[in-house]
Formats: C-alpha cells, structure tokens, sequence
C-alpha cells in the first residue's frame, strides 16, 4: 500500500497518494482545474502554465501539473493573484486563436471554449493582425489538423513520442511562429487517441468530423468488442444510432487508449444494412417474413446452433438453460487470429471477445466448445436439420467464415442469428433473424486477462429483446 | 624568465596583457596551471568551501552563490557527472565571455580543471555561441595543448583523476544560453528549458547530475585557489565581492571590456574607464545588466554602484554586466521595439505567456505600421508585461517583460508619443 498524505487545496482536503501528481489528486476529487497541457497518460510538459497555484511556504506560483502531493501542503488556485494570471494566460492562448467556434467540430467539449466562458470575456481590443497558419491539413488515418486552432499544449507530439512511439508529429519554429509539423503521415494504429487528448479542435476526426453536434449525444459506458483485449469505451449515440467510440479510463485493461481497429465496432449498429426483423431467402432476395414461418419450418427438425463467441455470458447461460435437457447440438465457432498475436500496446491478434465466457458456459452446461465438436456437428449436418449460426458481430476474416457457411449447406433449414445482411455468403441462409448488438444488451464477457468486463445497452436501434436464448426456446416445438 | 601576471589588479584579466598567452606555454610561464596542480593536493570538499567563502556570485546573470550552487551537488565521486560551461552569451550588449575566451583560453581551462577535481565530474562541455566560431577554434587548440601536457584526459598528472573536456558549438539560439535549454541542445534535442525541478544539478544532461556555469565564474576559481577567499573579499562589497566583467557597448568614446571591483559607480566607468559620453553628448539612460534589465534614467546612472544590491535597490538588475550607454540622440521606442523583436524572435515558444506575449507586444508597440495606434497601448503593453511575469518554464518572458515594464516606467511620455507618431513617408 501506498502511503496516503492528507492536503488542502482551496480550502478543502484532500487525500491522495504521497509523491502522486498535485493536479491528478484534485482533479480526481472533482475539483475543477483549468489545464491544457497535463493528460494522466502522458509525461508532463507543464507548458500551458493554466494550472498555476499557490503554497503556504513556497515564495512563487507553480504549475500543480509538476508538483507532488505532500502531507499537510496547502495550496490554493483562488486567490486574487493566481486568478488574475489564470485569466491573463487564458488571453494570451485566445490571442492567435481563430474563434471559429460556429464551424469548430470541437465545440461543446473544448476546453479554450469551456474556460473562457468561465473565467472572463475575449478581449475585444485585440486589434492585431493574427499569426495565419494552415487551417486544413490531411495528416493521415482519418485525422484533420487545423494549425490556426492549435494551442501547442504538445499533447499530440507527446503521445506520438511516448505512447506509440513512431514520432510522426513534432513542433516545427519557435515563439507564436511555433506549429505542430507532420515528420511524416500518421501510421500508427492509435491515432484516432489524438482527436481525444487534443484539448482543443485543432485535430479531428475526418469520420466524425460535421456529422454531429456533440451536445445531441449521449454516452454509454461499455466494452470494445473487437479483439480479446477488452478496452473499456464509451459510445456515444442518440436514437437515430451510434457515431464514435472513446476510451474510457481503466486502469486494468487499456489505460487512457483504445486502439483505431476498435473505434470502427460500432458501424453495424446504425448501418444500411441493419436487420430489423425476420427475412425470407427468395431467389437471392431478403424480403421481410413473419418469423412464425420460420418457426413452422423448423418443427420437427433437429435443432442445431452454432454460437458465435461475441455474446454476454448471462446470453450462454440463458441459452443453455433453454435447452436443457432437450435434444439440440451446440458448438462454437471461434474466429481465427488475425495479425500479430500483441502489438505492444494493446491490439491483440486473437478477435474473439468472449473466447473465455464461452468456453466456460459450454463446460458448464456439459458441452464441448472444441473445433474437434464443431467439425462433428459439421460432418453431421442433414436436410432433417434446422441449423442456426450466430454470425459474428465483426468479422475479420471473411474467407474463414464463408467455408464455416458453406459447410451447412446441407441443412434442411438455414437460418442465420445476426444483425444484418453483412456478407453477400448470408445469401446461403434461407432466414435472417434478428439479434442485439453489443451495445443493445446488458452482459459480462471475459477478457483475455480473465477480467470480467460489462456490456451496456444504450439505444434500441435493432432488434433487442430476441437474442440466442429467444430462438433456443423453439427447440421445446 | 617568467612573465609574472598582474595579480595584484585583477581576478580575471591579469594575463591578458601578455602577448600569445593563448598558448599553453607562454600561460604556463606566467604562472598558469600552478593553481590547478596545487588544488590537486586538496581535499575537494576544502576546495568547494572556499569557493563558498569567497562568495563568488554566478557570472551568467542570476548572481546565485557559486559555492552554494556546488553544494547541491552530490559528493558521491563515482556517481557520472558533467560540468558545463556556459559560453553561449547571446544577451544582447554582453561580450565578455568572448573577449576572455578568446584573449586567454587556458584561464578557463584551469578552472574547469578545479572545479571538476572539487565536484568530481569525469566529463566537461564548454557550450559556446554558434556565432562564436574563432573563438570555439581558440578553445579546440588550447584542449589539445592541455590534453598534451596531461592536464586532461585520463589519470590527470597521476592523481588518478580523470577528466575529459569537449567543445560544443550551438546553432545560435539565445534560448540555449539558459542552463536547461542549453541541455536540450547538448542532448541532440531541440533548444527548449525543461521544467524545474527537477535542477540540473540533481537531473540534468541524460538524466545525470550537471553543474553549469559561467565562463566568467569558472574562470575566477583560478584566482581564488590561489590567493583564497579573503583575498577575493578585499574588492566589492559583503553581498557582491571580487572584481566583474563589464561589456560596455553604445554612446561612449571607448567601449569594451574591463575588469573592475565589483561597486565601482557607473559613473567612473563611463567617464574614467570608457572615456566618457561620445562627442561630448548628453547622457539620456543606461541599461546597466543586458537587454533584460530594466533601463535607469541619466539621474540614477550617475550614482548607481555596479554590485547585486546597488542595481537592484534602483530597479534593475546587475545581470551579466553588459552596460549599454545611450546618449541624447536615442529614441526609446526604437531601443524598445529593438528589445521586443529580440525576445520575439528568441522565444522558444513553449509556454503560453511566452510564446504569445513576445509576439503581442512587438505588435502592440507596432500598431501605428497598421494605423491602429493610441496613446494607451502603453498601458496595454505594461499589463501585457505584467501579466507574463512570473508564469513560465524559464526565465526569458521575464528578461522581454522587465525591460518593458522599465522602459515605461522611465520614459512613458516618450513612447506614448512613439506609438502613436507616424513617420513622415
Ligand atoms: C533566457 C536566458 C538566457 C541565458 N543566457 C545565458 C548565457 O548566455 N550565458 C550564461 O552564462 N548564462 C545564461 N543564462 C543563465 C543560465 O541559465 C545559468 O543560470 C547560468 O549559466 C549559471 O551559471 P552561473 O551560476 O555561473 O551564473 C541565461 C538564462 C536565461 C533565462
Ligand atoms: S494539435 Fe492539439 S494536442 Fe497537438 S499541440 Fe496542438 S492543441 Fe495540443
Ligand atoms: S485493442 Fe481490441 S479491445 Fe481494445 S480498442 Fe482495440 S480492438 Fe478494441
Ligand atoms: S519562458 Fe519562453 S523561452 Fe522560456 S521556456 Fe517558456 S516559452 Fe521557452
Ligand atoms: S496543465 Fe499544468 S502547465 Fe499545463
């Protein structure tokens, strides 16, 4: 255990970790503290000189950002002298500023915006000509960057440095003339986590970028989805679907970041082709069906389902309740790795999300999630079957699912679980149905690490209340 | 024969009046080395202490004690360690680095020596304005000589020290003159402070401990080892002891560089040393310390005392000594906005209040170039100054904001009128 200190900041005490950051202690105790260039992730830079206090015994100002909590140090930030400064360099970084707030996708969530609204008006005296730099630059993978905007707070040139380290940014001249330089394109994996830690809008997200104001959205707290790795996100949506994926802090898994591979998890959700009820296969055509046909069909069938390893482990177990003592075969389909087995940070070559969950339902529920089960229930396959696959939600490899489809050709019925017409192979089914995606339904899964991780439902878009355990139930025809 | 330096008037000059003692010989001959031998006989904790006692002030412009500075630092020997040397003088109005670089290599040589036996660094950088090229080939030469002679190098003169000095040229960036900015740029980094703390002296060169110092401060240590603290004491005052280098540049008949006891008035070095105001003008201010320190009207130039507390008591700073005379003829906006595109143009562009403040007030003062100007820019740019003070990493917004500050102080009629006069196309 780390030894605790107790301290004053303002007037109201805190207790942090002796030795941890002086601003993270009180930003983490809700106090509110203006700040540009510290992030938690990052080395601290202590360049924007916002997070300026004051200490009894401690003859000048210095910036919280590098400073260390210390048992019984009282500081304060709201004295007449630190606020004045507060706002004098709150001015300076609104001085060469363009202020286009109107156009600015940043707005809303900026912190330039948010402070000087706060702490005092722009001065409307600033008759001086602005330093003009280039306000539209392309700087690869997705990400924009306005230099006019740019507050040099050197989070970006840091995270390149520090957290990838592939040193594609860094601070080109010096003085007002000093400008974020693009060494080379962004190559990295991670760069969306620019957009994020950029205080301000000067990066942006080419995907996100115009599509919606940040105040019509709402965020949910769940887990990516797209490797075993787990990273805690946050979605943020609104009833006409989902538009972004942030990381959410978590200690455990993926710290500040989330890899770009996971920011796309949520395209499906909201996509063209989300499926919103039961289709029928006519000549290669889904057209909408009532589902108590499919349910018809299916009588007298032996039911056989192939589970996908992308559901919440309350979804196995229902499942599996459903089918107790019932007749029907279950294996599952574990998608193949993909790329390297660990990128150093946090992208993980095995994609299935719930590989362990899985494994642990089908063994509790006395069945074999083996390839050696699979392949039997594959090799068994008849026109006397009705089969069910749960399509991944993701599916990296496309070639290796189609040969899965294209060995239960078979069967004398073929429906696919899935959330849309995603492959052109699904025109082997001869139904889709309808299931949640991940951010439709209220689950666990289990990482890599073997740490449990929450799936949270924030929007209704789809289908949410049918899941697997919902089409089990027809094994009782 | 020996040629004898003149000890008895000088700290740090008494060599140069003899011809080719920039050669390790002809040094040699009058005296030098004998000092470093001898330390090599002393405890290196005996050496720091007098250093202390003599209460050396450090000669790049802060003025912090020098021994007390060398007391931070760790007495563990085997510890890796650097000294460096600052010789990147780039204030504008300072050029006595320079001028006892170039004239006497070895002196500074000899001192880095000590100081390196005294804080048992194993490895020294003399850190030198880009600009300074000939003079950075004056140093090259005499290292080689004094590697030659064994006074450098491994096991120095069989004492079983070792100590290894190199040159390093800037690219002629003002900023790299501050101690932490000149680290970056030895590091193979861009030229930008580093946050304190941590101090160089416990983190400072590749995370290692460093101590840098002035030219001018390694190069009286010679001198003090050799007479001793109380010596030194005998010129100056309790608070600054010891004799000073003084750059003097601008309105006088001879300007350069001279050596005196540190509380000499400003006054005898202008009229004595300096031959007095050019062409019998009239004196209008001095800026006693460097570009950064705040300007004295005719009055107080004439009876200020060139030490710590004389200048300070009168609102400025001593600084490196670079005393820039103006006589009548000068116009303060001018000097003004030639010290505002200085630091302008110098900032490294860090911190906010920097990076923006230097640029805002070059501008302010420039309204009339867009036909915006009012008599109250002046009091905008005094708020602007103020409001820069004390806020950064390092301390060039305060060297572009004091002057500023005093210029206004001093001469607010004249650039109230500056500003707003357009010049007669
Ligand atoms: C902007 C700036 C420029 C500086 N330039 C120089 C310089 O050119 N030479 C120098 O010796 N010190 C310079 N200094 C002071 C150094 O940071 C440092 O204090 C000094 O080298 C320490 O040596 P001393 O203790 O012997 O004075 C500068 C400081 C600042 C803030
Ligand atoms: S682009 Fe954004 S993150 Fe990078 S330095 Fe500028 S303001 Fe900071
Ligand atoms: S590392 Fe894996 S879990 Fe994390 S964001 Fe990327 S794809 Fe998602
Ligand atoms: S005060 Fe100015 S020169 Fe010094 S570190 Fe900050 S921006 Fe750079
Ligand atoms: S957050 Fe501390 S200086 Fe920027």
């Amino acid at each position: 255990m780390t030894e605790k200190v107790k301290f004053k900041w303002n007037g109201k005490e805190i207790e942090a970790d002796k030795g941890s950051n002086l601003l993270k202690a009180a930003l983490d105790n809700g106090i509110e503290v203006a700040h540009y260039c510290y992030h938690a992730g990052l080395s601290v830079a202590g360049v924007c000189r916002m997070c300026m206090v004051e200490q009894d015994g401690v003859p000048r100002p210095f910036p919280a950002c590098n400073a260390s909590c210390g048992e019984g140090i009282v500081v304060r930030n709201d004295t007449p002298k630190i606020k004045s400064s507060i706002e004098a360099t709150l001015s300076f970084h609104l001085l060469n500023h363009p202020l286009d707030c109107p156009v600015c996708d940043q707005a809303g969530e900026c912190g330039l915006q948010d402070y000087y609204m706060k702490h005092g008006q722009y001065d409307s005296q600033m008759v001086d000509k602005k330093v003009h730099k280039d306000k539209v630059q392309d700087i690869g993978r997705n990400v924009m960057l306005d230099a006019e905007r740019c507050i040099l707070c050197s989070r970006c040139t840091r995270f390149t440095e520090e957290v990838t380290k592939t040193h594609e940014l860094g601070i080109l001249n010096r003085g007002d003339h000093a400008e974020i330089t693009v060494n080379e394109k962004l190559k990295n994996n991670y760069a969306q986590n620019l957009v994020d830690i950029c205080p301000v809008g000067a990066l942006t997200s080419k995907d996100f970028r115009f599509k919606q104001r940040v105040w019509f959205l709402e965020e949910v707290q769940t887990t990516c989805i797209g490797c075993e790795t787990g990273c805690s996100v946050k979605v943020s949506e609104n009833k006409n679907g989902a538009f972004r994926v942030k990381p959410s802090y978590d200690h455990e898994v993926n710290g500040h970041w989330m890899c770009d591979d996971g920011r796309n998890i949520y395209k499906h959700v909201s996509g063209a082709l989300r499926l919103f009820g039961a289709q029928e296969n006519l000549n290669g055509l889904f057209v909408p069906v009532d589902e108590f046909k499919t349910h018809q069909l299916a009588k007298g069938k032996t039911l056989k389902f192939i589970l996908s390893t992308g559901l919440t482990n309350q979804e196995y177990e229902k499942f599996f309740e459903k089918i107790k003592g019932k007749s029907a075969q279950v294996a599952l389909y574990v998608l193949p790795n993909q790329g390297e087995d660990f990128d150093g940070l946090l992208t993980r070559g095995d994609k299935n999300p719930n590989l362990r969950g899985a494994r642990k339902a089908f063994e509790d529920a006395g069945y074999d999630s083996s390839q050696n089960a699979l392949d039997k229930l594959l090799s068994s396959v008849s026109s006397n079957d009705a089969i069910f696959v749960v399509v991944p939600e993701i599916i990296y490899n496309e070639d290796h699912f189609n040969t899965l489809i294209s060995k239960v050709e078979k069967a004398g019925l073929k429906i696919a679980l899935t959330h849309g017409e995603t492959l052109s192979t699904l025109r082997a089914f001869d139904f889709l149905l309808p299931i949640p995606t991940f951010v439709e339904k209220n689950g666990d899964i289990i990482n890599f690490q073997n740490k449990k991780r929450a799936l949270r439902s924030g929007i209704s878009y789809g289908e949410t209340s049918k899941d697997v355990s919902y089409y089990a139930g027809w094994v009782n025809l | 024969m020996k040629d004898s330096a003149n000890y008895k008037d000088y700290a740090l000059l008494s060599y140069h009046h003899i011809p080719g003692v920039h050669n390790l010989e002809i040094f040699e001959r009058a005296g030098g080395y004998e000092t470093m031998k001898a330390c090599f006989d002393k405890d290196p904790e005996a050496i720091k202490e007098e250093v202390k006692q003599s209460g050396l002030r450090g000669r790049g412009g802060a003025g912090f004690s020098t021994g007390v500075k060398w007391g931070f630092f760790t007495k563990d020997r085997s510890a890796i360690k650097y000294l460096l040397c600052n010789a990147d003088e780039s204030e504008p109005g300072t050029f006595k680095d320079r001028y006892l670089v170039e004239k006497n290599p070895h002196i500074l040589i000899e001192g880095m020596i000590i100081s390196a036996w005294a804080l048992g660094t194993q490895k020294g950088y003399i850190y030198i304005r880009g600009e300074f090229y000939h003079q950075a080939m004056i140093l090259e030469k005499a290292i080689k000589e004094a590697y030659a002679n064994g006074y450098l190098g491994k096991n120095i003169l069989g004492k079983g020290f070792d100590f290894d000095l190199y040159v390093h040229r800037g690219a002629g960036a003002y900023i790299c003159g501050e101690e932490t900015g000149m680290i970056s740029s030895l590091e193979g980094k861009k030229g930008q402070p580093k946050l304190k703390p941590p101090f160089p002296a416990i983190k400072g060169y590749r995370g290692l401990p460093t101590m840098v110092n002035n030219v001018e401060s390694l190069a009286a240590i010679p001198w003090i080892m050799k007479f001793g603290a109380n010596a030194y004491k005998q010129w100056g005052t309790e608070k600054s002891p010891g004799t000073k280098l003084f750059s003097i540049s601008g309105d006088v008949n001879k300007p350069g560089v001279i050596e005196v006891p540190l509380s000499t008035t400003l006054k005898e070095i202008i009229e004595v040393h300096c031959g007095g105001v050019r062409n019998g003008n009239k004196l209008k201010a001095v800026i006693p310390g460097g570009s950064s320190a705040p300007i004295f009207n005719a009055e107080d130039s004439l009876i200020v005392k060139m030490d710590y507390e004389d200048v300070a008591a009168k609102g400025s700073m001593l600084g490196s000594g670079a005393i820039i005379v103006l006589d009548e003829t000068r116009n303060m906006g001018e000097v003004l906005k030639w010290t505002l595109e200085f630091y302008h143009h110098e900032s490294c562009g860090q911190c906010t209040p920097c990076r923006e403040g230097t640029g805002w007030m070059e501008k302010i003062l420039k309204r009339k170039e867009i036909g915006v100007a009012k008599k109250s820019d002046i009091e905008l740019l005094d708020k602007t100054a103020a409001s820069m003070r004390g806020q950064t990493i390092c301390a060039l917004a305060d060297a572009a904001a004091m002057p500023t500050q005093g210029m206004i102080k001093v001469f607010r009629n004249e650039l109230e009128q500056y500003v707003t006069t357009v010049a007669k196309k």
